[in-house]
């Protein structure tokens, strides 16, 4: 950890984080939802202020959603992984719109991806898939190629080439 | 397949040797086609030239995977397309899904929504493999046998009902909200 | 007179790639305009979760199409700082010379491919073919023109042997010969000053608000590059500068990336030179245990300064054969999509390709 970084963390400290050193540059700090604009806010103000990627991660065992936000900062190059942990069955979130204006896109990926709502975003549009008619594509327990069986048809091949390039290569006997 | 009037065949002969393709790059596999335009591998010397509306082209390039969000535009595209018109699927993901066989929003199978005249193996092709299949589908419209255009009019109903079922409808939306 | 409605793309000989915009225009100035993505969306993400941790270098380099290599080297860099693996250091600098042959390649297809949007036809017959050299390095050392899978986890596939640094060698002697001629060509040109100098001004606030790295990011004046900040393999051990400029308008970006030519020349040279001889160039894997590799539970964020900006991944493992979720950061992301809502309006028509080409608006990263 860096001398900057460490500084910073130690003004987080207030906000009860869980701190995780991955790298010497990486931070990731575990804060509960209601801390996480307050944690952005003061990591923006003091220099990390590139929201590199927003994204959000299924964990289904826990039955829970992590949003993550990482920020670099340009003048000493660190990064910070700002992770907070949701309710899975009835996402819901604030927006992060007004301190970085592109988080809205990110924000309308994870709501098509995911099906996280953001509360203050009202452009939730879909914006890569059209007419999507199943549950949100990226949650685990969604199975793409079931869908792709049902929605897209295969080729039919006459010949069983994988068969013979087994018995070909006398892993089986024809 | 029918007999040809010497006319016809006159024709085929004409337009094998003068064949634009339409500018529309629907997947990577139109990286290799700037090569395959410009100096090195120049197939303007094959009579090819890139044409940039629908309606003066002769061949619909699909370079590469489409994706449902894509083929509705693509099925546009085709239908705006005047009669001769001939289909050239890239790689190998136009064939049978290719790598994205598991992928919830491609196709698997490019035969299934509109004709196609030659497929390319490869990913993707090399600009040579691109060229040979420009002089392959020469040939076809030479002997007559390039007749995509004629299997999707008289098949119209079967494609358009599998087209149907994989898209939910063939309509252009646009992005405004109102 | 009235609001017309115009949607440009995707099947538009000015488009990049297979992307659209939607807009209201009133005579030539476009009113309001909203980006349309998503035509290139293969569901990347959900596909490398379903796949094990090494075949997934085979599916990678298909994110982002005119350089390949940085998804690769990411995803690599990634997969390493999780499972902590040591990579020697012969194959870091040979991903050091990949990464920068591609970032030379994709400079050379944009820097061309500017003629095709203002009408200056030469430029894309240069700059293409001129590639095509670097691509021919590419198909001796992997196989293959533009996919070339050949950054691994744990170091590159094959070594690098001395016809193919004999091959370097030559063509970016070629490539810098040609240099002169280019600045001629198309920077000297009337038509490119009359369509670029002073058009599309993005100030030095309103890159950093809106996120954009990259060349956009630097032609407003500040030497924000990844390389240098946060540096990654030994971009710390070699000499080079980072260009910058001060007009932030359309010209400055395509010229910065003509000037990194000769620094990405430069960084291969002395890469060459300081490379260690030797045969280890991997962490060899047996063939059938790459399959049941696991990577140690945790997550990580590599990043790394592609042709047009900060390009991330982040990947997540729960200490099993394959991944739990990578999320790819796309370094055209803010450009392709913010930035065309919030500053095409008040532009002309004409201006929207060349906001797609100077700003380097990829699709295929954008919509994975």
């Amino acid at each position: 950890m860096t001398n900057s970084m460490s500084n910073l963390v130690k003004i987080l400290e207030s906000f009860n984080p869980f701190v995780e050193e991955i790298d010497e540059k990486e931070i990731k700090i575990t804060v509960s939802p209601d801390k996480v604009v307050a944690v952005l806010e003061t990591l923006k103000a003091n220099g990390y202020s590139h929201l590199s990627l927003m994204t959000c991660v299924d964990w289904i065992d826990d039955n829970q959603l992590e949003l993550v936000y990482i920020l670099f900062s340009w003048e000493d190059g660190g990064k910070f992984l700002v992770s907070t942990r949701i309710d899975r069955s009835n996402p819901k979130f604030v927006t992060v719109k007004e301190l970085w204006p592109v988080a809205r896109f990110y924000e309308r990926e994870i709501h098509e991806f995911f099906g996280v709502e953001f509360e203050g975003n009202d452009d939730m549009k879909p914006l890569f898939l059209e007419l999507w008619d199943e549950r949100p594509p990226l949650r685990k327990d969604f199975d793409p190629r079931d869908y792709s069986r049902k929605k897209f048809p295969d080729r039919e091949y006459e010949k069983d080439v994988i068969k013979e390039a087994k018995i070909f290569r006398g892993e089986i006997n024809g | 397949m029918k007999e040809r009037t010497i006319w016809e065949q006159i024709a085929d002969s004409f337009r094998s040797r003068s064949i634009w393709m339409l500018h529309y790059c629907t997947g990577c596999g139109a990286m290799e086609l700037p090569p395959t335009m410009t100096a090195r591998f120049d197939m303007e010397r094959f009579g090819i030239a890139p044409m940039a509306t629908p309606r003066q082209a002769d061949i619909l390039l699909i370079t590469g995977y489409l994706n449902t969000k894509t083929l509705r535009r693509v099925i546009y595209t085709y239908e705006q397309m005047a009669d001769p018109k001939y289909v050239i699927g890239f790689g190998s993901c136009t064939i049978n899904g290719g790598i994205y066989f598991d992928s919830y929003s491609t196709i698997n199978r490019l035969d299934y929504y509109i004709p196609v005249d030659v497929y390319i193996a490869g990913c993707m092709p090399r600009p040579e493999a691109i060229l040979e299949a420009f002089n392959y589908l020469m040939e076809k419209i030479r002997k007559g046998e390039a007749d995509g255009w004629k299997r999707y009019r008289e098949n119209y109903d079967w494609y358009k009902q599998n087209q149907i079922r994989s898209l939910g409808e063939v309509y252009v939306h646009d992005e405004f909200h109102e | 007179m009235g609001e017309v409605k115009l949607f440009f793309g995707p099947n538009h000989p000015g488009m990049h790639g297979n992307f659209s915009v939607h807009m209201y225009v009133e005579g030539d100035v476009v009113k309001r305009a909203r980006p349309l993505p998503g035509f290139l969306h293969r569901g990347f993400e959900k596909l490398m979760e379903r796949r094990y941790w090494y075949s997934n270098i085979a599916l990678i380099p298909r994110i982002c199409v005119p350089e390949p290599d940085i998804n690769e080297a990411c995803y690599a860099m990634g997969v390493e700082k999780i499972a902590k693996l040591e990579v020697p250091e012969r194959a870091q600098w040979i991903r050091m010379i990949v990464l920068e042959l591609a970032r030379i390649a994709n400079h050379l297809m944009a820097v061309g491919g500017i003629g095709g949007p203002i009408g200056l036809y030469t430029a894309p017959q240069w700059g293409t073919a001129d590639r095509d050299r670097i691509l021919d390095i590419f198909e001796a050392l992997s196989g293959a023109r533009v996919y070339h899978m050949y950054i691994v986890i744990g170091g590159v596939r094959k070594n690098l042997t001395p016809r193919i640094e004999d091959m370097i060698w030559k063509t970016m002697d070629y490539i810098e010969s040609r240099l002169p001629d280019y600045e001629n060509l198309i920077f000297k040109n009337r038509i490119l000053h009359s369509r670029l100098k002073g058009r599309l001004i993005l100030t030095r606030e309103q890159a950093l608000e809106m996120g954009v790295t990259g060349v956009g990011l630097r032609a407003t004046g500040v030497e924000y590059d990844v390389r240098k900040v946060d540096p990654y393999l030994f971009y710390d051990k070699v000499d080079f500068e980072v260009p910058t400029a001060t007009d932030g308008d359309a010209f400055s970006r395509v010229y910065l990336k003509f000037k990194e030519i000769p620094q990405s020349i430069k960084i291969i040279r002395q890469a060459l030179e300081k490379m260690p001889q030797g045969d280890k160039v991997n962490v060899p894997v047996s063939k059938g245990s790459a399959l049941r590799r696991i990577v140690p539970k945790g997550m990580a964020y590599v990043h790394i300064e592609s042709a047009r900006g900060e390009y991330g991944f982040f990947v997540v493992s729960d200490g099993k054969n394959k991944p739990y979720r990578v999320a790819v950061r796309g370094a055209s992301y803010p450009q392709g999509l913010y930035g065309i809502e919030k500053y095409l309006p008040g532009t002309r028509i004409e201006d929207v390709p060349i906001w797609l080409a100077t700003m380097d608006v990829c699709a295929p990263e954008i919509d994975r």
